[in-house]
């Protein structure tokens, strides 16, 4: 034993003292003994049963204040082993005192060492045993205070096995204990023993109680909100609910089924309702494996069948259910009406056939491409468009490998600037198929976030081959009528100009006709002649003022003169001509100097030259077919304040020896030109002070440029001569 | 034929012979056959709104030995009275007013059988298929030569 609950961590000391030499329980035989008090005892037993009656926590404490009342000892208490520190257990490593009275009363709560100390070597012995100073041998017990003089320890039982001891001390001797003190403790020791069995039966007891009734409360409970739960199942209508047994009757069931089968409760109570009747004669058999199902597991998972309404028509359902019991014959079934989800799908499935007809229809194929993926998704139509078997995985490099060779570079500048801008995007490109056809596509893409918040493209591209080629078939036609209507318009011209010269010409030839003969007559017509010469003469004035009157006519044309932003000019025309360049599959690159002064001139004439110039590089490269069609607009600010502007083509150039030629009027390489084109362009370009040249590239095709001064200079006789050329280029 | 007035059939291509025929001549068309021969002379009329065609042409036609006369519209030479008296008519397409095409209909309709040579500055075949169609001897573009005048006037002259 040891003054505190700290005890245990102390290492007991090396034994200083025998166990016999602290041993003295054969003298209790020897010593006088006391006579035995059995009113006491009596009292004593009363004492410890009004204890468990009334207060049994404390029958501890009433045995160890029994103890000392009885043998009039200095300290009492009791030791029980455990093993956390509370319960007694036989395979307790320690001693723990619950009560203790008397002098020793401070220490309840402490305890001992099983294995080294007074109460083991009792529990050894398992008998009672009377020790003499024992801190003689367990030193640990040197500072508990008062010190033991004797201590008589008897054990104490429980079912049948020691588990503890109740002792008795003397720190002094004024007394010694007897038998009479051994007989009495073992006695009260059995009967505590006996009462703190029923304690810890009384207790056990409770605590199974108090188990039983929170798990029956807990069932109660369950039961309760399980029971809430099905009647609003059943009462919401929301699904079919059948009683049912196996043998095809249907016991019970709520009106969601009633109303579904079309039904009333006066059919179901008739038991005309059988839910094999129901059933129509195809979906009996599937019935039938349900039914195996529920006899060998208990239950069916869900399936789709149809059942048979009131009127003769079928609704389908989903039917799912089980039996009460495993091997039971009634259960319960849940049916869900399919109706508006059977027509949802039909309906679906008919918008989807509708999409994929108009798809089909229109040539529209769509698809959807996650960025951050990769992942891409092809309609059916999309495939049929690009020539792919239907269902191939589809990956941007599967992509290219259709894209049209001059359209590679701008789909993947199109992919990557896609890929980073995660903008809408609309583009044109071109497919080059396996029989090495082409066909044109127009894609249209909008940006929108998945359900995990990614960039997702929808896109629709359709096929436009079939509106190109007519379209180009179109700008064909109007083009040739066009140039049948300018010729027609020539035609006309040129018939008022032959009206307007004939007549006087008519005049000049018959009076020069008339005169010859009067000339010729025997006596000659003199009067006569000069008459008609005369006339003559008045009639070739009169056809020269015609000319002169046409000259005037075509002069009329109105220029101004203004300051030019040559790269503005240059954008509205590759802007107008874009289609007509993309239609010869022309690729147009411009470089345009962003410091680019302003020039002074007509704006309009100069945008003629412009376009004269993309037209002719157009035609240059249009029987290019073994590369690109590239054209490439530059302007930049020569030095001495000229601005220039060069159109380079990828075309069929010219040779040296047509060089000089080119300017020529009326001089052309093509079939249908007039040969005017770059006559009238460099007459523009000098009256704008500047100068129109042309020179070989250094691989295919040919460079012509102008350069024209920049800013105010000279901008009146610009306009002066800008007049000129144009007269001249338009007659 | 006496005078300025001969066929010189060296320089006629036509070879058209007018010179024993005799003809009367126009009332109105007196400048310069005053003094010629009394039998009365073929009688040809030029129709144009042209000046330089009215004052030109009946010159040339009086070389070749008509007696020839101008007017500048057709409603002048309707209204003229010697309608009757033409042998040939020379006649301008487009004029203002009445056309030539519309005379030549108008001639037929008032059962007047002239011979019409038309001419015109401006070609159209449109209009010189109607012409003919409507029975004009000839059609000649604008400027002509005297010979293929003279062969025009001959084939119309022989055809009436």
């Amino acid at each position: 034993m040891t003054e505190t609950r700290d005890d245990f961590t102390i290492k007991p000391s090396v034994p200083n003292a025998s166990l016999e030499s602290i041993l003295c329980t054969e003298e209790l035989q020897c010593r006088p003994s006391r006579p035995p008090d059995y009113k006491k005892e009596n009292r004593a037993l009363v004492t410890l049963m009004s204890a468990l009656a009334d207060s049994p926590n404390t029958i501890f404490q009433t045995l160890a204040q029994t103890i000392q009342d009885i043998t009039q000892c200095d300290s009492a208490g009791l030791s029980l082993l455990t093993r956390d520190g509370k319960t007694p257990h036989v395979d307790g490593m320690r001693f723990y005192w619950p009560a203790i009275c008397g002098m020793w009363n401070p220490h309840v709560g402490g305890g001992t060492p099983r294995n080294f100390g007074p109460c083991g070597d009792v529990l050894d012995r398992n008998r009672t045993l009377l020790f003499r100073h024992f801190e003689r041998r367990y030193p640990y017990l040197l500072p508990v205070i008062p010190a033991a003089e004797e201590c008589l320890l008897v054990p104490f039982y429980v079912a049948g096995k020691a588990v503890g001891t109740i002792w008795a001390i003397m720190h002094s001797d004024r007394r010694k204990f007897d038998a009479e003190d051994d007989r009495v403790m073992a006695s009260l020791g059995k009967f505590a023993s006996s009462a703190y069995q029923a304690l810890v039966h009384i207790e056990d007891l409770k605590i199974e109680v108090a188990e039983r009734e929170k798990a029956e409360s807990e069932v109660r409970q369950l039961a309760s909100g399980l029971e809430t739960k099905i009647r609003r199942l059943v009462e919401a209508n929301v699904v079919g609910i059948v009683m049912f047994t196996l043998d095809g009757a249907i016991t019970d069931a709520n009106d969601a089924f009633l109303q579904m089968l079309q039904y009333g409760r006066d059919d179901l109570a008739s038991g005309r309702m059988r839910w094999a009747d129901l059933t129509p004669a195809e979906c009996r058999g599937r019935d039938d494996r349900a039914i195996a199902e529920l006899k060998a597991t208990g239950v069916f998972q869900p399936f789709e069948k149809e059942y048979l309404r009131n009127d003769g028509s079928r609704v389908p359902v989903l039917l799912g259910g089980t039996l009460f019991e495993a091997s039971g014959n009634e259960g319960v079934a849940f049916i869900l009406d399919l109706s508006e989800q059977k027509r949802a799908e039909k309906a679906l499935r008919r918008s989807e056939a509708f999409l994929a007809e108009g798809q089909r229809l229109g040539q529209i194929g769509s698809y959807s491409w996650r960025v951050a993926t990769g992942e891409i998704t092809w309609s059916e139509q999309l495939y049929r468009i690009y020539g792919f078997e239907i269902g191939v995985p589809v990956t941007l490099e599967l992509i290219r490998t259709r894209v049209h060779p001059d359209d590679v570079t701008l789909y993947e500048k199109m992919v990557e600037q896609v890929r980073t801008d995660r903008k809408d995007f609309e583009w044109q490109y071109r497919l080059i198929m396996p029989d090495h056809s082409i066909k044109y596509l127009q894609a249209v893409a909008r940006a929108a976030r998945d359900s995990d918040g990614q960039i997702e493209y929808i896109a629709a591209i359709q096929d436009v081959t079939a509106r190109r080629l007519s379209e180009e078939a179109r700008d064909k036609a109007r083009s040739e009528l066009a140039h049948v209507a300018r010729m027609m318009s020539l035609g006309t011209l040129a018939a008022s100009i032959a009206h307007e010269i004939n007549q006087p010409l008519a005049g000049i030839v018959t009076n020069a006709s008339t005169c010859q003969r009067m000339l010729a007559a025997a006596p000659p017509n003199i009067d006569g002649a000069l008459d008609t010469s005369r006339r003559t003469i008045r009639d070739a004035n009169r056809a020269s003022e015609v000319i002169i009157r046409l000259r005037a006519l075509f002069n009329r044309k109105d220029t101004v003169t203004e300051l030019v932003d040559l790269n503005e000019a240059t954008r509205e025309v590759i802007a107008l001509s874009l289609s007509a360049l993309q239609r010869n599959e022309v690729i147009v690159r411009a470089e345009l100097a962003d410091d680019l002064p302003p020039v002074m001139g007509d704006r309009i004439q100069l945008q003629q030259v412009i376009l004269n110039l993309l037209r002719n590089a157009a035609d240059a490269m249009s029987t290019v077919d073994d590369g690109p069609k590239v054209l490439l607009v530059r302007t930049e600010r020569d030095e001495g304040d000229q601005v220039s502007l060069s159109v380079k083509d990828s075309g069929i150039g010219f040779t040296p020896e047509v060089a000089d030629k080119i300017f020529e009027w009326f001089y052309t390489t093509k079939t249908d030109g007039m040969g005017i084109g770059l006559t009238v362009s460099r007459s523009v370009i000098e009256a704008h002070h500047g100068r129109l040249w042309a020179t070989q590239n250094d691989g295919p095709g040919a460079t012509f440029s102008f350069a024209i001064p920049c800013g105010r200079q000279g901008s009146a006789e610009s306009e002066t001569r800008a007049n000129q050329a144009a007269a001249t280029g338009a007659a | 034929m006496p005078g300025s007035s001969q066929w010189r059939e060296e320089q006629c291509e036509g070879r058209i012979d007018v010179r024993n025929t005799i003809w009367h001549c126009s009332s109105s068309d007196s400048r310069k056959d005053s003094s010629r021969d009394t039998r009365r002379l073929l009688s040809a009329v030029v129709v144009d709104d042209d000046e330089s065609v009215r004052e030109s042409l009946p010159d040339l036609l009086r070389e070749f030995g008509f007696a020839a006369q101008a007017f500048s519209s057709a409603q002048d030479f309707l209204s003229s009275g010697c309608v009757d008296q033409t042998s040939c008519l020379i006649l301008d397409v487009a004029m203002p007013g009445m056309s030539g095409l519309e005379l030549q209909r108008e001639l037929k309709r008032l059962g007047r059988e002239i011979p019409i040579i038309f001419i015109t500055g401006r070609k159209d075949e449109t209009i010189r298929t109607q012409a003919l169609k409507q029975g004009a001897a000839g059609f000649l573009l604008k400027p002509f030569s005297d010979a293929a005048l003279l062969a025009s006037i001959k084939t119309a002259l022989q055809a009436s």
